[in-house]
């Protein structure tokens, strides 16, 4: 029974020849002959758009196939914060599925019961270059020096502003489609550096104004995480740093806070009580005329209100005093510790983080999956999509944004209480409300925040 | 001017009438609400125009055919009936017997157990739900439906026992002495007389138990995921809903349908429901 | 299985000296009851009692879950805005609700006996409707019914004259539409309570009233709230029970928002513990609502003792 260890067989692709360098196809195909038929069950996010499970589940299957393995998936769902329940199910009960997709932070609630990747993460580096600074952050951990979880497309997704173009250009004199143009190498970056708060506050009020408010929920949804963390962060507010001092009571915190108290006199009454749905329906009714969100709320309104579709345009986030911030809720896989062929988990896991299979997935996601290694920036699917051409192109980061999470720069383990009990969007609530004022409101944050700390 | 009794009476009957219709509108809205939803196209679910308490283009039927042809709804349907099922006759022979025991033969501990009983159900499911991770864990039931017949008796049998010591204790001794005298074993008596005598309270309890099992929301989302091993709640619940892709339509029309058949069971066991439930809870 | 068996063995030897053998079956006696209790006593001890000594356990430990720390979870959430937001909450959802269920329940029970018995029957049963539904299910119709931006309830609203309500984004309108969807759903439960109650009143006292020349509100309060009054009790203790652990309603319609607002013990502690990733706390927030559960069981079995003896 020999059987080629990861480590040797990485050996010889890495150093090898250019035939395996460039087809990449199958690692597992090594240990077809040698070992008995093995069982992987695979927990995956139930995607909304019809046909992307499909299409990860045939690579998966193809690959099973071809390696004896028997593959068994369960699409789980239908948020984030369900995956995270039976997440938490699985790891108190010992048993469950062996690979799991988790959302942000998830892993970390599990570290203890992660089997470290790092032999799979350090090959794709290697091949792809790094992962996106925040999948990094979402997936390494720096004390144990592990990659408890792999930094995955499938249902990763960022919350670029989505935009009436017609509005904009009519209330508010920006032309969207000049600004952000679907080729990056048109974009003026003089340009855009002048979309800053400021502006966007000015063109919110004008929008307002003419019956077409901005909407975004400031409530306890991910998507409140995903537009005020990065807005925090913009304005050089932070919640806690790596090693956990509070420092959420500060100049940038006010600062955030005073914007967003101005910005929401021109926003709808209701945003307190939005869930993840609420800014599509506003944006497909017709009703608003900017939200921060992924392409599922356009994709949904080109079939259900296809004229207010032709008209929205995905774009980047303006600029605060601290940098351009955008917010992304991350995908990651992870290995059980409990999983019974190990190697043949790695294999599959690297095997659907090649390109080949990336390409794949992301076409399947018509745009909505966003990758975490650069150079599947490069698919053609930001391009392809629309109607209008072009609309998704900024989907992927064309210029100077940074990709956030809410809860950042805390270490990870305390982003994810930040995240989960949606710190940020309430303190933001208390202070834009009238409920507290800004200093309140940030007291009440560090109070908070003590509290997660153990 | 005086009325007539019978004047009087029909008066007393219209007025009851007319008082009964707020409450029926408050009870039935939502329901009429799900029901025009899962009629509407996605077009007018999702437009602001006109009055959308009526359906204003034409209806279609196309929600109920994605629920039955492109979701597991049958097999989940069918998983909820059997598990359902499966659970009410588990509570059924651990409560009568339960119940039966306490109420009747004495032994150690026995005045204290029906207090006992009826405290298990104070502690709350949502406390329960994580340490039950260890044990669906230990039993290998993770992500399978088989799990919930562990579960689902911890919320139905307290209450049902509670129920049923309230029957047993009212029936008169002197029943039970006589056969036990005749030379009746225990099983004899119980099923020779205290089973018919209680028969109400024992399908109050049945019905309890099958509803509280057709209902639950938590344990299923929280330890099935696998599609072929779902129930309705969850299986409607985690399919329907995407990300932030909300399918209105076909969330109600799933919702109106998975409430059907406790409503039909209720249609036609509701009188013993009712004497069964009052009875056997102020006894 | 065990229990039957064991059934069959205390058969005695029928008949032939009765006198012993009722003594030696009298002494089975206590055999029989606990084979017969112990389905009950596994299942009780196996799936509540150990699951919740457990968490009491878990309780004590700190986040990671390898250190002991005593009582510092529960006296940190002491010192904590937001747990005592949480317990006003959950009182403030459980006390209105109750309230409005027993009240609209009694109303309905009354105007319900009224019809005659065609007409009670079939409105009785579509009044148990909401009842009957899974909640879950129908959590999710008046989920839709509040919705912001499509909400049925503003347009109606707004044709009345009157203006849109923020319901689920501001803290009294979200409170509201919780309690709402509660008392729709357990206003049946009173109904059926009561109106089985409005059957067991004897018709002569009403005669008797009507004769001393008693008003219907006289009727009312001098035979029917007597006459109901430990019923009432009961039943209101109860609701109270089940609607303190309301999980579902708040879970789907708010999720606790906005700002906390309407999170009750049980939405609170599965935030804490599932969401935040702090277990040993979480289950900290749940135990504290067993000791307001036992008030309310000890009234309810004082009442039911009292009608025994």
């Amino acid at each position: 029974m020999a059987k080629i260890t990861r480590r040797e067989f990485m050996k010889g692709m890495v150093a090898g020849s250019a035939a395996v360098a460039g087809t990449m196809a199958v690692p597992g195909v090594v240990r077809k002959a040698f070992t008995a038929k093995a069982t992987l069950n695979i927990g995956l996010w139930n995607h909304w758009i019809p046909g992307a499970v499909d299409v990860h589940s045939a690579i998966i299957n193809e690959w099973a196939a071809k390696n004896n393995v028997e593959a068994k998936i369960d699409l789980l769902g239908p948020q984030v914060r369900d995956i995270r329940t039976i997440a938490s199910a699985e790891a108190r009960a010992g048993t469950g599925h062996d690979i799991m997709a988790l959302g942000p932070f998830d892993s970390w609630a599990f570290v203890k019961q992660c089997e470290p990747l790092n032999d799979v993460a350090e090959y794709l580096e290697k091949k792809y270059g790094k992962f996106d600074s925040l999948g990094t952050y979402l997936s390494y951990s720096e004390e144990d020096k592990a990659w408890y979880a792999l930094p995955a497309p499938m249902g990763s997704h960022s919350y670029p502003m989505v935009s009436r173009m017609d509005y904009f250009n009519q209330y508010a004199g920006i032309d969207l489609p000049a600004l952000f143009p679907a080729d990056a190498s048109k974009r003026d970056a003089k340009k855009v550096d002048g979309w800053t708060y400021d502006v966007f506050l000015e063109a919110a009020k004008k929008l307002h104004k003419a019956g077409y408010p901005f909407g975004n929920p400031i409530s306890e949804t991910s998507d409140g995480n995903d537009w005020l963390g990065p807005l925090l962060l913009s304005f050089g507010s932070q919640p806690m740093d790596r090693e956990g001092n509070i420092t959420i009571e500060s100049d940038g915190t006010l600062a955030a806070l005073e914007y967003l108290k101005e910005l929401v006199q021109y926003m709808p009454e209701d945003i307190y009580g939005w869930d993840d749905a609420s800014n599509n329906r506003w944006i497909i009714s017709g009703k608003g005329s900017c939200i921060q969100n992924p392409p599922s709320a356009w994709s949904v309104a080109k079939k259900d209100q296809p004229q207010n579709a032709a008209q929205l345009w995905h774009h980047d986030t303006p600029k605060g005093p601290a940098g351009r911030f955008r917010g992304a809720l991350f995908y990651n896989f992870i290995m059980w510790k409990w999983c019974k062929d190990k190697q043949a988990a790695k294999d599959l896991l690297m095997y659907l983080l090649e390109k080949d299979q990336q390409w794949k997935i992301l076409a399947a996601g018509q745009g909505y999956d966003m990758p975490q290694l650069t150079p599947m920036y490069a698919h053609p699917v930001w391009q392809e999509q629309g109607p209008p051409p072009g609309t998704i192109y900024n989907y992927i980061i064309r210029g100077d944004e940074q990709l956030v999470v809410g809860g950042y720069p805390a270490h990870p383990i305390a982003g994810n209480s930040i995240y989960g009990k949606h710190i940020l969007p309430v303190m933001v609530a208390k202070a834009t409300t009238g409920e507290m004022t800004p200093k309140e409101a940030m007291k009440w944050c560090a109070q908070e925040l003590e509290m997660i700390a153990e | 001017m005086s009325l007539t009794l019978a004047q009087q009476k029909k008066r007393k009957i219209t007025y009851s009438y007319l008082a009964l219709v707020p409450f029926l509108i408050f009870f039935l809205f939502p329901l009429y609400w799900m029901l025009i939803t899962s009629f509407k196209t996605d077009n007018e679910i999702s437009s602001l125009r006109g009055v959308p308490l009526i359906i204003q283009s034409m209806p279609t039927l196309a929600h109920y055919k994605f629920i039955l042809k492109e979701t597991r709804f049958l097999i989940w349907f069918k998983n909820s009936f059997m598990i359902s099922a499966v659970v009410t006759v588990l509570t059924m022979v651990v409560s009568v017997l339960g119940a039966y025991a306490i109420s009747r033969l004495r032994f150690f501990g026995s005045r204290y157990f029906g207090v006992g009983i009826f405290c298990t159900y104070l502690v709350p499911p949502a406390l329960l739900f994580i340490p039950f991770y260890k044990v669906v864990g230990l039993l290998g039931l993770l992500n399978t439906k088989w799990c919930l017949l562990f579960l689902y008796p911890t919320l139905t049998v307290p209450f049902c026992t509670w129920i049923l010591i309230g029957y047993f204790a009212a029936i008169p001794r002197a029943l039970d002495e006589a056969a036990f005298v005749d030379g009746a074993t225990y099983i004899q008596m119980l099923t020779k007389v205290f089973l018919p005598v209680a028969a109400p309270g024992l399908i109050a309890a049945t019905l309890f138990a099958f509803t509280v099992s057709w209902a639950q929301f938590l344990y299923p989302l929280a330890y099935i995921y696998r599609d072929d091993e779902k129930v309705l709640t969850n299986g409607i619940y985690t399919t329907l809903i995407k990300g932030d892709v909300y399918f209105w339509g076909e969330l109600m029309g799933g919702a109106l349908l998975a409430s059907i058949p406790v409503v039909i069971l209720f249609a036609f066991l509701m009188d013993y429901y009712v004497a069964g439930l009052t009875r056997g809870s102020i006894k | 299985m065990v229990t039957i068996r064991s059934m069959v063995n205390g058969r005695p030897a029928v008949s032939a000296k009765p006198r012993l053998s009722l003594l030696s079956r009298l002494r089975s006696r206590r055999w029989a009851a606990y084979w017969m209790i112990l389905p009950l006593v596994v299942l009780i001890v196996g799936l509540v009692v150990y699951p919740f000594v457990y968490s009491v356990y878990l309780s004590f430990e700190n986040k990671a879950e390898t250190k002991f720390v005593g009582l510092q979870n529960y006296t940190k959430l002491l010192y904590y805005d937001t747990f005592w937001l949480v317990t006003g909450n959950s009182f403030r959802f459980t006390l209105t609700a109750v309230f409005f269920k027993a009240t609209l329940g009694l109303i309905l029970a009354l105007i319900l006996n009224n019809l005659p018995i065609g007409g009670q029957r079939l409105w009785r049963g579509v009044s148990l409707i909401p009842w009957v539904m899974p909640l879950a299910l129908s959590s999710m119709g008046w989920w839709w019914i509040f919705e912001p931006t499509h909400s049925a309830i503003n347009w109606i609203l707004v044709q009345l004259g009157g203006s849109p309500k923020p319901w689920l984004s501001d803290p009294f309108w979200a409170r509201v539409a919780c309690i709402v969807t509660n008392i729709w759903y357990g206003t049946p439960f009173f109904m059926i309570m009561y109106l089985a109650g409005l059957k067991s009143i004897p018709e002569s006292l009403y005669e008797a009233a009507q004769i001393d020349g008693a008003r219907a509100l006289q009727r009312f309060r001098y035979v029917t709230f007597p006459m109901l009054s430990k019923l009432i009790g009961i039943t209101v203790m109860f609701s109270t029970i089940v609607t303190f652990a309301n999980f579902d309603i708040v879970r789907i319609l708010t999720r606790g928002g906005p700002r906390y607002t309407t999170h009750l013990f049980g939405t609170y502690a599965f935030n804490i513990g599932i969401e935040a990733g702090h277990l040993p706390r979480g289950s900290a927030v749940a135990l504290f609502m067993v000791p307001v559960l036992g008030v309310a069981a000890f009234f309810i079995l004082r009442n039911i003792a009292r009608g025994e003896e």
